[in-house]
């Protein structure tokens, strides 16, 4: 390689301009506004390739959608109602409230596609349920609600499986089937720890609900538990495309929050619209960035180069994915999601083609790195965001999460190892892959 | 006077905060719109959909151009938010000064682009392409005046604060 390339210099500059602190995303269009200073070319390209790319990418819209229909849902008392749904059902067991944390992320996955979202909209209130009283450590607390947020973007609905159906031009409802079963493992291996140390350092059980008791609370809850079906009856009769599908979600939320649990007002209806909007435009900027980056990416070959090289090493399909699961958990130790997932997946997309690895299944195992990558040190955005919510150390907090890193990277292996657990369901519903 | 100006400008960031909240809303009535026109009144939807990525393009470039706060700009900040106020100062400078050099250095190229997109239309609401692709020229001036404040201030040694990690992510 030479580092006197236009390639290569562009390169540092995006890398020195990240270190020094620019948003990644106009490090992305500075680099790559260079490169084309550099090499001679027409710097309206930038221009060309972000506008083009941009106005062509139909399918991200399903993400401020998402993020919309999430914000309608969000309201106390949904969030109460399925809590005591979630208690009814697993509340009877020893560290009962641990279980109704897991089992409230696998339930509120189905609305929302994003991690953050889960640990603030639920973080709190588990936060104060499970410490009332000196019942568990906050760090525990704390720590659970960071690693069972992770759940969230595996169950679909999925903001960063959109973006990876962008990349990859994967249909976005198989790779939204494919997140199901490992999702589901990843609460279970959470639970299945829960279970254990609920015994070792004697942790609660909740008063249990009687059961004549569960039609009404599963009732009060319905509205809630509906909203996934919804979404999924829309994406996969054909009723609608995937981001007419959010909408119809998002459409569903604002009218059962309005009419069925009610605190819908003017203001309201703005502050989600202004929430999501501007969660969004944050997003928006780092494709922005990565639209403009990746035509450099593809003028210079880079992608079909690197799968050549490793094409030397022999790898294995199962070698690569080793090294991809490698590279992806530590890169998400210092780097944040999105941009492991639009800048470095596309990269190891072209050799695990050339390998016969199915995309979806890659998809799903890259997505499942990249959540895992929330909640690993020295940058974990879930690990900051539950110290700020519980005010516990990083230190405590971190000594809780790494017994639940380890059972979540064996669940990885498995969905890595075993294609089946993601690719079942998208075969069942048609998929030829 | 200056007392003045600070209301003007909060007034002014305020209208284009309604601006985003405005585009997204019509996002989502499009969307509606498209859903029940396709099964209600069997209405072909092509300029609804088309109206979606419009309103996408101009809120992804306009919030930011003029909504987005520093920190909720997703960035690195691990090595930033280790430094001293000293060398986070330099490091400031520089960025500032590399982002007006390149942004400034594309500008002319970025028009020549827009305005020769002039001849194209779009395909269902037949808008011109330079007048839908303009708010980049706007996008880009709107940042190398945000950079030039910034280069300004840092200059002067009034920088900004460390940023806040939760917040300068995209949420995933």
């Amino acid at each position: 390689m030479n580092f006197a390339s236009p390639f290569s210099l562009a390169l540092i500059a995006i890398v020195a301009l990240t270190l020094l602190g620019l948003p990644i995303g106009h490090a992305m269009i500075g680099g790559s506004i260079l490169y084309l200073w550099l090499a001679g070319l027409d710097m309206g390209t930038a221009a060309e390739q972000l506008l083009n790319g941009m106005y062509s990418s139909y399918i991200l819209l399903a993400i401020p959608l998402f993020i919309l229909a999430a914000e309608f849902m969000n309201s106390g008392s949904i969030m109460d109602r399925l809590l005591s749904f979630c208690n009814a059902l697993v509340g009877r067991w020893r560290g009962g409230l641990a279980h109704v944390n897991v089992v409230q992320s696998i339930i509120f996955a189905g609305m929302s596609g994003s991690a953050l979202a889960d640990a603030a909209s639920s973080g709190k209130l588990m936060q104060v349920l499970m410490t009332k009283d000196g019942k568990y450590p906050a760090a525990f607390a704390a720590a659970l609600t960071a690693v069972s947020s992770v759940i969230g973007p595996i169950i679909p609905p999925s903001i960063p499986m959109v973006l990876y159906a962008l990349i990859s031009d994967t249909s976005i409802g198989y790779l939204f089937l494919g997140g199901f079963i490992p999702g589901i493992l990843i609460g279970a291996v959470q639970m299945g720890w829960i279970a254990y140390v609920a015994r070792k350092r004697n942790f609660p059980v909740e008063r249990a609900v009687p059961l004549r008791e569960l039609p009404r609370v599963t009732w009060e809850a319905l509205p809630a538990l509906l909203m996934p079906v919804i979404l999924f009856g829309c994406l996969y009769s054909g009723i609608t495309t995937p981001t007419e599908a959010a909408a119809a979600a998002a459409a569903y939320a604002l009218l059962a929050s309005a009419f069925i649990y009610g605190g819908v007002t003017g203001r309201s209806i703005y502050n989600s619209l202004m929430t999501s909007a501007r969660i969004t435009i944050s997003i928006g900027m780092l494709i922005a960035g990565a639209l403009v980056f990746n035509y450099v990416v593809t003028v210079e070959n880079i992608p079909r180069t690197l799968a050549a090289i490793l094409k030397t090493y022999e790898l294995s399909p199962a070698g690569f994915l080793i090294f991809a699961n490698i590279v992806l958990l530590l890169l998400g130790c210092f780097l944040e999601g999105t941009t492991i997932l639009l800048v470095f997946v596309p990269v190891l997309l072209p050799t695990a083609h050339a390998l016969g690895i199915d995309p979806v299944h890659f998809g799903v195992v890259a997505v499942v790195n990249i959540m895992i990558g929330l909640i690993t040190p020295p940058y974990g955005l879930l690990l900051f965001l539950m110290m700020k919510i519980a005010d516990v150390t990083l230190a405590d907090l971190v000594r809780e999460v790494l017994p639940f890193l380890v059972v979540m990277v064996a669940a990885l292996a498995v969905i890595t190892f075993v294609p089946d657990t993601v690719l079942f369901l998208p075969r069942l519903m048609g998929y030829k892959g | 006077m200056r007392s003045f100006l600070s209301r003007a400008g909060a007034w002014l960031y305020r209208r284009a905060e309604n601006v985003i909240a405005l585009l997204l809303g019509i996002m989502f009535l499009a969307f509606i719109a498209t859903i029940v026109g396709r099964y209600v009144f069997n209405y072909p939807t092509g300029a609804m959909y088309e109206l979606t990525v419009v309103v996408w393009l101009w809120m992804v470039l306009w919030g930011a151009a003029f909504v987005l706060k520093e920190s909720e700009e997703i960035r690195f900040d691990l090595v930033y938010s280790a430094v001293g106020p000293r060398v986070r100062r330099v490091m400031g400078i520089i960025l500032s000064a590399a982002l007006l050099i390149l942004y400034g250095a594309s500008l002319p190229g970025a028009y020549k682009y827009v305005t020769f997109m002039k001849v194209e239309r779009t395909d269902y609401l037949h808008i011109r392409r330079d007048y839908l692709y303009s708010i980049y020229i706007l996008f880009l001036v709107a940042i190398l005046a945000r950079y030039a404040v910034l280069l300004w201030r840092e200059l002067r040694g009034k920088g900004e604060e460390a940023a806040d990690p939760t917040k300068v992510s995209s949420g995933l």
